[in-house]
């Protein structure tokens, strides 16, 4: 019995001593703590799993293994290495990956979540409102390669092709031109502020800003392709403009509809209106036989093809059509055939620049 | 060299160093008149020798080879084996008459009377025989030298002479170590090359089915993390391409691009089953003592270059996890996954690792197109070595290759009855894999040259 005592009150005197700390430390982490023994990546990963199926929330092993992965500096949780797997995790990084998935409860897209997201190779820092890249896009992109690859003589004057691309968003089309085509030049235009913005962070993040210009332009006023006749004719238009059908919108998942700027979505009636003003402006800019490659909804390319035959003014050709990995006719690729009424190619550069102010 | 190890004894005596030297310089022209003579008288009686004394050789292939083996491996001096080999009269026949051969296109090559065609052919023979001829006749030179060396030696037997007779041993020991290394590169060039030998590789790891399913998959993962290991001994990059984890941090599936300085050559023999026999860490087993059996496999696929590999995007079927929907600007997803079928061969390759789809596509056409080169490789094999089967070279990669006897600490190779102690050692992929690794490479070496003598006899009747 006396033995016992001492054992007894040499534990308790021993507890007592790291008390102090201990005690401290739980209190800093405890509350925040969400799910005491639950502490390797694993079972966290299946737990959010399962509270995102009960909530609806779609993707729900996909949104719950990106958000531990990211916490845990990886990402994808395929890519994490093996040893973290199982290992605990800190308070830390527990309450991280409780604050993102709260914010996936609020459907709130998981590349918003993040903070960024990967468009052909290229990791993009992602802001709302601004729209996130499809992996469709990737499809446009790798055309267009294509087509720079295979046409050696549409080549500008500096060596690469000039590109501009409309509506530019996060700035994935035309970083990932950019940087898959060294020689290239591009001029990335949007009308929102925000999208501005996170094109130029991305392009110095990804330290491609020495050949890229971003600027503000809605091609929809009246005019506004005037303000880059100074860039000279180019090569090359690209675009991923708004075109969901207006009556679409409402159906788009909450993820989209509450988060996404809706103007880079919504195409107006037949989600041509984007669409239309690109194709009138874009003789005006482009160079003798230069091109146009655009995503679109697969109803488009009939509609798109129609209307060019409406509008033999323009001289537009829809050349080719390609799908999208879902086997949905997705990219158009329209070729300018002649030269453009009274603005001949080689007046360019130097009158016309001169009348643009500023 | 002769010379200035001789100037570096100062205390030699003039007289004695005169002698030596004069030996030295005159060697050479002598014992190549000697050498030509030999040649000569030996050449009607050795082609007739030559048959049966292959056909012996063949018969007792295996066990010559096994006896070979078995000292090698006790004793582990690589040179000692090479030479081994080479005292082998089959062998030595064989050079023989390549250097015949040679003599005999020296002299049609000099006369003028064959025509340009068989100029030119008989020009290529001789091109490929030279440096084969060369080192052969370095390495009878030098066998002649220890032979002269040692005679003399033996009539050195004064004490006066007694520094001399050390400084002979001690040139007799360095032309020793010169055929040592001449034997080696003899060796290198008669080995059949292989064709995929500095090729990167992918290797696959598969936990066993049997029984101890627990102990298999944390064998799988010690397997896994061992060559992960070994590839930074040699510095070779290693990239995870998929990784399926099981319970209690065991590995169902892995699978990893390994780059660098001939990586196949090294790993091509890891590929097959390996056994481990091991008491259980928890359950009823662990607390009863006994031993469970368990397996894992490798596989090793040389990766190819884009060129070996020709993928027609018609025979491929990809699948991405968003089939359904309108997609494109409709629909916000980040599901990346690609799985990939080549609809010719019912290969699936499925790819996770990236954000971008575009990405996982590409990594995992890269392993499609490793697979399909595995079995245009292993079409190849079948058809070069028909039903022979040899100890190392040709085992199917489904066959038992190695066992991990924890119990007994030990890890044994089947193939050439290899044994290690030590197995945490040995699993953490330094010296003591890759003293296994260059075993089988020399063994298979070996392999290859008995094979290539054997087809080379039957070629010749």
């Amino acid at each position: 019995m006396e033995f016992w005592g001492r054992m007894l009150q040499a534990f308790l005197s021993g507890l007592g001593r790291r008390g102090g700390t201990r005690g401290w430390a739980f209190s800093s982490w405890r509350p925040h703590r969400p799910l005491p023994g639950l502490l390797n990546a694993t079972e966290l990963v299946s737990h959010w799993t399962a509270i995102f199926e009960k909530r609806g929330i779609p993707e729900a092993q996909a949104s719950s293994e990106y958000i531990v992965a990211h916490v845990l500096g990886a990402k994808t949780f395929q890519s994490l290495r093996p040893v973290l797997w199982t290992q605990p995790l800190t308070p830390w990084q527990l309450q991280c990956i409780q604050e993102l998935s709260s914010c996936r409860l609020q459907r709130m897209p998981v590349q918003y979540i993040l903070g960024e997201w990967d468009f052909q190779g290229l990791s993009l820092k992602m802001a709302p409102p601004v729209f996130i890249p499809r992996p469709e896009t990737e499809g446009l992109v790798e055309w267009v390669l294509e087509e720079v690859a295979q046409r050696p003589h549409a080549v500008g004057a500096q060596g690469g092709p000039l590109i501009l691309e409309v509506g530019c968003g996060s700035g994935a089309i035309s970083l990932s031109l950019l940087s898959q085509l060294p020689q290239s030049r591009v001029i990335a235009v949007d009308k929102g502020e925000d999208a501005i913005c996170l094109t130029r962070e991305n392009a110095q993040r990804l330290q491609l800003q020495d050949r890229i210009r971003i600027v503000p332009l809605d091609v929809t006023s009246e005019g506004s392709w005037a303000h880059l006749l100074p860039w000279g004719p180019m090569d090359l238009v690209v675009s991923n403009p708004p075109y969901v059908f207006h009556q679409d919108m409402e159906q788009l998942a909450p993820e989209i509809l509450s988060y996404e700027d809706p103007a880079a979505l919504d195409g107006g009636e037949e989600g041509m209106d984007i669409i239309t003003h690109i194709l009138a402006l874009a003789p005006r800019l482009l160079k003798d036989s230069g091109s146009i490659f655009l995503e679109v909804d697969p109803r488009h390319p009939e509609l798109v093809g129609g209307w060019l035959q409406s509008r033999p003014d323009l001289s537009l050709d829809l050349v080719a059509v390609r799908k999208d990995f879902c086997g949905r006719s997705r990219f158009l690729h329209i070729q300018r055939s002649g030269p453009q009424r009274g603005c001949p190619a080689d007046a360019w550069p130097g009158p016309q620049a001169a009348r643009v102010p500023g | 060299m002769k010379c200035s190890g001789l100037r570096e004894g100062s205390d030699l005596n003039a007289e004695m160093s005169r002698h030596l030297c004069v030996w030295l310089f005159r060697h050479p022209p002598l014992h190549g008149h000697h050498q030509c003579h030999t040649r000569r008288f030996s050449y009607q009686c050795t082609q007739t020798h030559l048959d049966t004394s292959l056909l012996v050789f063949r018969r007792n292939r295996n066990r010559i080879l096994h006896h070979l083996l078995n000292k090698n491996w006790s004793r582990r001096y690589c040179h000692q084996d090479t030479s081994m080999l080479w005292k082998h009269k089959a062998l030595q026949k064989y050079m023989e008459d390549l250097n015949k051969e040679y003599q005999t296109l020296d002299q049609c090559l000099q006369h003028i009377s064959v025509n340009q065609g068989d100029q030119r052919s008989l020009n290529r023979r001789h091109a490929e025989l030279a440096p084969l001829v060369t080192i052969y006749q370095e390495i009878q030179e030098a066998e002649q030298t220890i032979e002269e060396l040692e005679s003399m030696c033996k009539s050195l037997n004064k004490q006066d002479e007694k520094q001399l007779q050390e400084l002979a041993l001690e040139e007799r020991q360095t032309i020793a170590q010169k055929i040592n290394m001449l034997y080696s590169e003899l060796f290198q060039s008669l080995v059949p090359k292989e064709k995929y030998d500095k090729n990167d590789v992918i290797l696959e790891v598969t936990s066993g089915r049997t029984t101890g399913g627990d102990i298999c998959q944390q064998f799988t993962r010690e397997i896994f993390d061992m060559y992960q290991n070994y590839s930074s001994y040699k510095h070779w990059k290693f990239e995870l391409l998929n990784y399926t984890p099981a319970d209690y941090g065991g590995l169902h599936h892995a699978a990893a691009r390994i780059s660098g300085d001939s990586v196949y050559k090294h790993l091509k023999y890891e590929g097959g089953i390996h056994r481990v026999q091991r008491i259980p860490e928890v359950g009823l087993s662990s607390r009863m003592q006994r031993i469970h059996t368990g397996t894992m496999s490798v596989i090793v696929l040389p990766q190819p270059d884009e060129v070996d590999v020709k993928v027609d995007p018609k025979d491929l079927r990809i699948d991405t996890f968003r089939a359904k929907g309108a997609g494109g600007q409709h629909v916000n997803t980040t599901d990346s996954a690609v799985r990939l079928v080549h609809v010719p061969t019912g290969l699936i390759v499925e790819c996770q690792q990236e954000r971008s789809q575009l990405k996982n596509k590409e990594i995992a056409l890269r392993v499609l197109r490793a697979r399909l080169y595995q079995q245009t490789i292993e079409k190849d094999r079948c058809q070069q070595q028909s039903a022979r089967k040899l100890q190392v070279g040709t085992r199917a990669q489904s066959e038992r290759i190695r066992t991990y006897n924890f119990t007994q600490d030990r890890v044994t190779d089947h193939r050439i009855a290899y044994e290690v102690r030590d197995i945490k050692e040995f699993l953490c992929g330094e010296k003591c894999l890759d003293q296994l690794i260059q075993r089988l490479l020399q063994s298979a070496d070996e392999e290859a040259i008995i094979e290539f003598l054997d087809e080379n006899l039957k070629s010749a009747k």
